[in-house]
């Protein structure tokens, strides 16, 4: 596999002894936030109309996320893609990922990324006020999909990064567009390419 | 059993008891007190108070640990109560915690529960429909389950009543499948909305395709200003409580209006354990209730007792009402009592893409969808199943899906930034036949932490329900490929029954003691002085979100039983 780069593969077991959360809070030392950081920041940067991911926090936010929604199946690869980015940045720069230029980040990300598109987004948004959030039922093959394609680990990270990045103060009110109390509904706004979209 | 207060009678004595403050027991408590009864309400759960226990109404999206999402502890810890789609951070603590209310699923049920005062009606979707003439005819056309005993020219004058003070948005759109009501203005649809609405209208003229009814003030009246109500702001976050009072709920509505009267009490942290009914006198003449924290038990004494705790659980409490009149519970003279049960088929899903419309968007956030009214075997029987079901469907720009080749960066980051391209979400409301197997009963050997048998639940899906789902998607899948959509996508999500959280009947009503429980006024043939108006009467299922149903059949008992109370027959 050409993820697979040289260097110690980190074995899941050293994460696995046990499955108590707080061991694995214990593993996202301050260096790893500060990695899940600037990962989040290659993926989603600063732009002259809003902040990135970093200045959202996005480190903690995956922290807390990855360690009490994720199965122990997707924390298991979500360790495997923090070591894999570790390693390539060592095998291919060495250097750390933090001390690699944007353009160095972008490249080992993509190193990652590369291989069959993961098609793992539910995409169905819950039908407001109908009744009942639609439930696909897609979920479970998706997650299937994502266990299967050699690029998952990037998947997974611009997932954690787009949800806490959108979600967060400064991505759904800078980068987007967040109104809290709307007062009325219109159904038909005139929209341009370019109009940032509801945050909510 | 604890103490039982045997002195201070008088004080546990009251015109009127109304077991459960949800949106049914909170309706009959504003109509007893309103016309001069003293009115003791039970409610199992904790205290609500409108705006004061709303604790996350106005927070943000990063407020939440999780953004709302589910993390493992909830799944684990409710696994039931998880299920449902409004569990979240932002509305679990209005849910039961599934640990401390056990019961049995002889089959699969997912039974959803909320035990506080306001009870589901904090939680409630909030969607309103009118049965129609059909819809009452059902049994008797079709040949299922019993008569009813009314018909819609008698519960008609009720949805008017219970629609002007609960505030109900629609459009009078002309249609006998679905009457109108007492509307405020309604919703707009969309743009794509609208274009499959006339798309599907004019490829099936006998299907409407009409805007979603709903209990939110789009302008409130003097009597919505009276309940210090005001406008719905399009904020779509009722499930947590609503700052203006927007949507209705017996917290914001009908309890506050009941206590204005000096004539309600409202005791929460009381689990009723059964009904006590007097021999010598042929009555029920009180509730013994567990106080949910002490476990002391207290008995409370009225004239006339109305049984709000949801369908279920109303049919657990008479289950447990036991006395030698009435050896099988309150009013089961003919074994029927927890049997009957049905609820409504959610299995059937549909998503969709639409392409175009990029110029337009939406601005809010709207608290109801677009629906069809019931198409199928509305006038006669045509179809391999019996009756038919609700659709609802709504259209949406799903955010930052058109990207280009990047996937990190600046252009990246605009793109998931932007509104994206068109969906459409399309799900079904399905009548279900009510059957004898389908029932629930008292545990013999599992008890709760009250002592109170837990309620085992037998109920599932039959051959009609696969049909019927089968049609929906067919159907579906047919409307939105005429109406320019593709990449149709159709889903059973193979969904236990009872997360429709539109579980009804047990204890029905019906023309003859013999094959039914309650009579046209709700009253319980063997036990008058005893009505049943939450979901457990209903003789069928409709198709129509059954709340404003409750609403409207409690009202008008309400009043039949003052009147009767007055003329000295109750």
């Amino acid at each position: 596999m050409a993820i697979l780069i040289g260097g110690a593969m980190v074995s899941t077991e050293t994460f696995f002894s046990s499955c108590k959360s707080d061991a694995k809070e214990a593993f996202f030392t301050k260096e790893d936030i500060s990695l899940l950081d600037e990962i989040g920041e290659t993926i989603i940067p600063a732009t002259a109309s809003s902040p990135g991911a970093k200045a959202a926090k996005i480190g903690e936010f995956i922290k807390i996320y990855v360690t009490d929604c994720y199965s122990p199946a997707d924390q298991q690869t979500f360790f495997e893609a923090i070591s894999h980015v570790k390693n390539s940045s060592q095998k291919k720069y060495g250097k750390g990922f933090l001390k690699l230029t944007i353009a160095q980040r972008q490249d080992v990300l993509t190193e990652l990324e590369k291989g069959k598109p993961a098609t793992v987004t539910n995409n169905t948004k819950p039908l407001a006020g109908s009744g009942d959030a639609i439930q696909t039922g897609k979920s479970d093959e998706a997650k299937n999909k994502l266990k299967d394609t050699p690029n998952r680990y990037f998947s997974m990270l611009k997932e954690l990064t787009l949800l806490g990045y959108f979600t967060s103060e400064p991505g759904a009110t800078k980068a987007l567009r967040y109104v809290e109390t709307p007062g009325y509904y219109k159904g038909n706004v005139p929209y341009v390419k370019g109009d940032k979209a509801w945050a909510t | 059993m604890g103490n039982i207060n045997s002195k201070g009678i008088d004080q546990n004595t009251f015109d009127a008891i109304v077991i459960g403050s949800g949106i049914s027991g909170g309706w009959a408590a504003k109509e007893l007190c309103e016309k001069g009864l003293k009115t003791l309400v039970l409610e199992r759960g904790r205290d609500v108070k409108h705006l004061v226990d709303y604790p996350t109404m106005a927070k943000d999206p990063w407020d939440f640990p999780h953004r709302n999402h589910l993390t493992l502890k909830m799944k684990e810890e409710n696994p039931i109560a998880s299920k449902c789609y409004a569990f979240r951070e932002d509305a679990m603590h209005f849910f039961v915690k599934d640990k401390e209310h056990p019961y049995v699923q002889e089959k699969p049920f997912d039974w959803i529960r909320g035990y506080q005062v306001g009870g589901k009606s904090l939680i409630w979707a909030r969607q309103t429909q009118r049965w129609s003439k059909y819809d009452f005819e059902g049994p008797a056309r079709d040949g299922f389950a019993v008569d009813w005993p009314i018909r819609y020219e008698d519960i008609a004058p009720w949805y008017s009543h219970v629609e002007k003070f609960v505030g109900i948005s629609g459009n009078k759109d002309g249609l006998d499948t679905l009457p109108d009501g007492e509307f405020l203005p309604p919703w707009e649809m969309n743009i794509v909305e609208k274009a499959v609405q006339k798309q599907i209208m004019q490829n099936y003229p006998d299907r409407k395709v009409i805007i979603g009814r709903c209990a939110h003030l789009t302008q409130p009246k003097e009597i919505h200003l009276q309940q210090e109500r005001g406008k719905c702001q399009a904020r779509n976050l009722c499930q947590r409580g609503c700052p203006f009072g927007g949507y209705f709920s017996s917290n914001s509505s009908t309890l506050p209006w009941a206590a204005k009267t000096g004539n309600l009490t409202l005791r929460p942290d009381s689990v009723v354990h059964s009904i006590i009914y007097d021999e010598k006198k042929e009555k029920a003449t009180g509730v013994r209730v567990i106080d949910a924290q002490t476990k002391n038990v207290t008995e409370y004494f009225a004239k006339i007792i109305f049984v709000n705790a949801a369908a279920l659980n109303t049919n657990l409490i008479l289950l447990n009402s036991i006395s030698s009149r009435f050896p099988n519970g309150l009013g089961n003279d003919h074994g029927l009592l927890g049997k009957y049960v049905a609820f409504q088929n959610y299995r059937g899903t549909l998503s969709a893409k639409i392409d175009g419309f990029l110029d337009s968007y939406y601005y809010g956030r709207r608290p109801c969808a677009v629906m069809m009214p019931n198409f199928r075997n509305v006038h006669k029987q045509e179809t391999d199943f019996l009756r038919g079901y609700m659709v609802f469907f709504s259209a949406y720009r799903s955010r930052g899906n058109i990207t280009g080749p990047e996937q990190m960066g600046e252009a990246f980051k605009e793109a998931k930034s932007e509104a994206g391209s068109w969906q459409i979400s399309m799900m079904m409301q399905g009548e279900t036949i009510p059957k004898e197997t389908n029932q629930v009963s008292l545990s013999k050997d599992q008890k709760d932490q009250w002592g109170i048998p837990l309620l085992s639940i037998s109920v599932d899906y039959d051959d009609n329900d696969e049909k019927s789902l089968k049609d929906f998607l067919t159907q579906g899948a047919e409307m939105l490929d005429k109406s320019g959509c593709k990449e149709i996508t159709t889903n059973d999500s193979k969904q236990a029954p009872g997360l429709d959280i539109h579980e009804v009947g047990g204890v029905r009503m019906g023309k003859d003691p013999k094959t039914s429980l309650l009579n046209k006024w709700n009253q319980l043939h063997a036990c008058p002085n005893v009505f049943i108006t939450d979901g457990a009467c209903m003789t069928s299922t409709g198709t129509q979100n059954p709340s404003i149903t409750f609403m409207a059949l409690t009202a008008r008992a309400a009043t039949y039983a003052v009147n009767e109370l007055k003329k000295g027959n109750l």
